[in-house]
């Protein structure tokens, strides 16, 4: 597997606070990479500066050998980003906001076609997409906005929290369809709150707290190395 | 290019809600309605008055004076009943507002040169703006039968000389002088036709001003209240290209919605004053003192209101980065609201000139100030005064967009925040 993204030394300064203090990691192609901790550990900074919204202030990002600083819109035209608390425009019908988007993607209209075909799918809204989305529940517009991220098939998507605010049912669809979109090769970068979903998701993991990493590797090296049954105690015994 | 018009054309479906379509129709046929209002009590207003009159002196001189009020467009008809209290009642059961009493002796008295008084009677049928019209009727009535009486008297006893030779022994011949023109005619009709013509230039370019503004601003206050603004600053287009299609599209919705506001109080206006056109002696003296704007006037007025609108959107997005949501973007138009509003009223009841230095630097600085004053200038022929104007709003303009560029491209667009300089920070 070739190395899709590398982040080096990453930190990131607000004013006299320091977010991030020097984290390094890989996401390989069609690996699923997680970022876990608290809130307040860095993980949507890291999340925000990789997906070019925020500038870092020391460190390198480099993606398909892109560095971030110089070519942010290499990054733009190969990642898509689904922040956590993402909307869609209230009054555009669901198919409307799709091709919106797919537009500033597509080559062709026979792209933009195709990208909306997957979208379609990966939403699963059927005719409701022809409704305004204001119109929508949580879990609909959250599943109309992962159609948005997985539709181009992106060499890289940065998945905020993706589950976020969802039931149970519609949690287990949004993590399927990742899984079903890694395998098909895409990589993707998420972050989590919820420790059984980044066990039953992620290739490998990194633990983040107050801005650093403590320690990273696949979910079974890191409960193996920390001697834990799962990974809320791996992260409690890394805290230690 | 294909992904800037995607944008502009999602930014203008966004901004052209069915909530703003509504309110224009309805700001619009109001504005029609009461104009059209306003016009038909105007017009009953100006149409002749009937008056009901009881001649209880029966003389000359009364007669004389109703056939007097009859020849300056008055309806006069004969009241019902004999007496004061018969009168009264009668009108009061018609349609007729007013009564006018002679009472008896009225003409050996006048005769007499001692004055008398006549009773006039205002039926008061409703508070209305009709009703405030009828209370001028008698003033116009009383005021001719003195006219009348008093060139009666003065014909009778020097008959020689006219009455209004008397009365008005001196009169004027009026000059206006403009730059090296001059012209026969009223300083205050030239200056009430002017007015008259280019009143509704400030109105529209506050508008426009205020109108884009909000709309820039609420754009972005709603991609920011929606949480769509983080994923639209990822997608593979300029920064820059996002700043200017918020600003175009937001200037055409204003532009709409201003033209369409105007034309609504265009009606409005038309229904108070009547349709602003002058007699063919003001219009002369106006040509000839070349107060007439033609294509190069209108064209660099054009240009002026062109750089003003250009500044108010590069401010209004730098104000709409602060705004939090859709709430905070109504408080954030403010400052541009009032930098519209000074050099508007300013430039209403006051001459810049005449003001003090620090002021005219203030107002000066303004760059919405000169647009209010390029249309004054361009009819005194001071061109040099709107060049500098518009230079110096091209300055502004270009600080101002620098500025909301490097924002756009920074940190910024996510951490500003109108929290009096603190940053809230999502780790």
């Amino acid at each position: 597997m070739s190395t899709v993204l590398n982040v080096e030394g990453l930190h990131k300064f607000y004013g006299n606070l320091e977010a991030l203090k020097g984290i390094s990691f890989q996401v390989e192609q069609g690996e699923i990479f997680a970022l876990i901790g608290p809130n307040g550990a860095g993980k949507t900074t890291a999340l925000r500066i990789i997906a070019t919204l925020l500038s870092p202030s020391q460190g390198s990002v480099t993606f398909l050998g892109h560095d971030l600083k110089k070519e942010p819109e290499k990054f733009r035209k190969n990642i898509s980003y689904l922040p956590e608390e993402a909307g869609a425009y209230r009054n555009l019908k669901g198919v409307d906001y799709l091709e919106f988007m797919a537009r500033f993607y597509a080559r062709s209209a026979s792209e933009e076609k195709e990208f909306l075909a997957r979208a379609r799918d990966i939403a699963g809204l059927g005719d409701r997409l022809k409704e305004k989305v204001g119109t929508y529940s949580k879990g609909m517009v959250r599943k109309l906005l992962l159609a948005r991220a997985l539709m181009t098939k992106p060499a890289l998507t940065i998945l905020d929290e993706p589950t976020s605010g969802l039931d149970v049912i519609n949690s287990l669809e949004v993590r399927e369809i990742i899984k079903r979109f890694a395998r098909e090769g895409i990589s993707v970068l998420l972050s989590s709150h919820n420790m059984l979903e980044i066990e039953f998701l992620s290739d490998r993991v990194a633990l983040i707290d107050k801005g650093r990493i403590l320690d990273q590797g696949t979910s079974a090296e890191l409960k193996d190395k920390y001697r834990a049954p799962n990974l809320e105690v791996v992260f409690r015994s890394a805290l230690k | 290019m294909k992904k800037f018009l995607n944008l502009l054309t999602k930014e203008i479906r966004e901004l052209m809600t069915l909530q703003l379509v509504i309110s224009l129709v309805f700001t619009f046929v109001l504005f029609y309605f009461i104009g059209q209002l306003a016009k038909s009590e105007a017009d009953r207003a100006a149409a002749p008055q009937k008056i009901a009159a009881l001649d209880l002196d029966g003389s000359d001189i009364s007669r004389g004076l109703l056939q007097n009020l009859r020849s300056l467009n008055y309806v006069i008809e004969p009241a019902a009943g004999a007496d004061r209290e018969a009168a009264v009642e009668g009108v009061r059961r018609s349609d007729k507002n007013f009564l006018l009493v002679i009472p008896p002796g009225f003409g050996e008295a006048v005769s007499r040169f001692e004055t008398r008084e006549v009773e006039t009677y205002t039926f008061m049928r409703s508070f209305a703006m009709s009703a405030v019209r009828n209370s001028a009727v008698f003033r116009a009535v009383i005021s001719a039968l003195n006219r009348y009486l008093s060139d009666e008297f003065l014909k009778k006893r020097i008959s020689e000389i006219p009455p209004e030779n008397l009365k008005n022994p001196i009169k004027s011949k009026d000059f206006v002088i403009i730059k090296d023109r001059q012209a026969e005619g009223s300083a205050g009709d030239i200056a009430g036709f002017v007015f008259g013509q280019s009143i509704f230039v400030p109105i529209i370019l506050m508008m426009i001003i205020i109108y884009s503004s909000q709309m820039v601003i609420s754009a972005i206050a709603m991609e920011k209240q929606n949480k769509t603004l983080e994923t639209l600053l990822t997608v593979p287009i300029r920064r820059s290209s996002i700043v200017t299609a918020k600003m175009l599209a937001s200037g055409l919705v204003g532009l709409l919605s201003a033209v369409i506001y105007m034309l609504g109080f265009r009606f409005y206006m038309r229904g108070f004053t009547g349709d602003m056109t002058s007699g063919a002696e003001v219009s002369q003296v106006i040509k000839d003192l070349g107060l007439v704007l033609d294509a190069r006037g209108y064209a660099i007025l054009g240009v002026s209101l062109f750089f003003a609108i250009l500044c108010a959107l590069a401010l209004a997005i730098i104000l709409g980065v602060l705004a939090e949501d859709f709430r905070s973007a109504q408080s954030l138009v403010m400052p541009v609201v009032f930098l519209v509003l000074i050099p508007y009223f300013i430039s209403f009841f006051s001459d810049i000139k005449a003001l003090s230095l620090p002021v005219k630097i203030f107002i000066l600085a303004i760059p919405f100030s000169h647009p209010f004053l390029a249309m004054q200038n361009i009819l005194l022929e001071n061109y040099q005064a709107v060049a500098l104007g518009i230079l110096y709003m091209v300055v502004v303009f270009i600080v101002l967009v620098g500025l909301a560029a490097r924002i756009f491209s920074t940190d910024r667009v996510l951490t500003m925040k109108l929290r009096w300089g603190r940053k809230k920070v999502v780790l």
